[in-house]
């Protein structure tokens, strides 16, 4: 817990990957074929539900399922456990995916400033 | 001929031998109101005079002060400290207790303003140099610490969250029409 902003302010200022700026790393380092994320809800299924925009995400789909079985279970407010933990986790894994790609970019930063200081040391 | 008694009327109201209403009805004074021995006088230059309105006001010779004389009208009337009712002592059994007077003190000339519910006189309980340096110093620490807030921010250590169709383009209000500039691809990992 902090470790990142010892790093980012203190110890490795260079290479610790700043998250408001944009990134400009090539995704594709590292990968011999990377898969694109699929989103499964259309535009127009979200605009129907009238989604809020922070909400349109990848995980969109789950949350599609869990509201209409809300609206069909209404009174019955406990009744959606299965669709919320759907949601949840699928919200959970995007997560982790953020922790990974901000793990990548900060050792392909760490890696780039090897790869730059080796011929001036050889 | 009317006009004429009303003008002599009004000539007599206003040259009425001595305050109250009876006075300028009938030509005589009534023995209420301020006696013209109590009433404030002109401004005391010998020694005599000061004594005769420190005993008129009911104040030690020593304690009595005039305004200066610069023509503003104060007359005789004492220059007292300006110190509000605040500061009287809130024990002590005073004959109006809110007013923290007693019977026949002398008043101060903005009494009104000096009373409790008004101007407030006493001593802050901290030296004021003392009261600012704290105040503003914590102000001022606040300030810093919010600005080094805005330099150096705390954040998650994850990447931005990514979102489809080109990061919503349409959806914030793109231009159907235009292509945007950047077609953001997204991967799994």
């Amino acid at each position: 817990m902090g470790a990142h902003l010892v790093r980012r302010y203190v110890t490795e200022t260079d290479t610790e990957p700043d998250p408001a700026r944009k990134r400009d790393i090539d995704p594709q380092i590292g990968f011999d074929v990377r898969k694109e994320r699929e989103m499964i809800a259309s535009q127009e299924q979200m605009n129907l539900a009238q989604l809020p925009l922070e909400q349109r995400d990848y995980c969109a789909h789950h949350l599609l399922t869990l509201m209409k079985c809300k609206r069909d279970n209404w009174p019955n407010f406990l009744a959606c456990k299965h669709e919320r933990h759907d949601w949840d986790y699928c919200q959970h894994q995007d997560y982790v995916m953020r922790m990974k790609e901000y793990e990548r970019e900060r050792r392909l930063q760490l890696r780039k400033k090897r790869i730059e200081s080796q011929p001036e040391a050889a | 001929m009317a006009g004429v008694g009303f003008r002599r009327w009004a000539q007599a109201l206003t040259k009425g031998k001595g305050p109250g209403f009876s006075a300028l009805l009938s030509g005589s004074r009534a023995a209420s109101g301020p006696s013209k021995d109590t009433m404030v006088g002109p401004c005391p230059e010998t020694a005599e005079e000061r004594a005769a309105a420190a005993k008129k006001y009911s104040m030690r010779v020593e304690d009595y002060e005039p305004h200066p004389d610069k023509g503003e009208g104060y007359g005789d009337y004492p220059k007292l400290p300006d110190r509000s009712q605040h500061e009287r002592d809130p024990w002590y059994k005073w004959d109006h207790p809110d007013l923290r007077r007693n019977w026949g003190e002398p008043m101060h000339w903005d009494f009104d303003m000096f009373i409790r519910n008004r101007v407030d006189t006493s001593p802050s309980p901290v030296a004021w140099a003392t009261a600012c340096k704290q105040l503003f110093g914590f102000i001022g620490f606040m300030l810093f610490m919010f600005y080094l807030g805005e330099k150096f921010p705390a954040y998650q250590p994850v990447a931005p969250k990514q979102y489809p169709y080109n990061g919503l383009y349409l959806e914030k209000g793109g231009d159907p029409e235009k292509q945007p500039e950047e077609v953001k691809i997204n991967y799994e990992i």
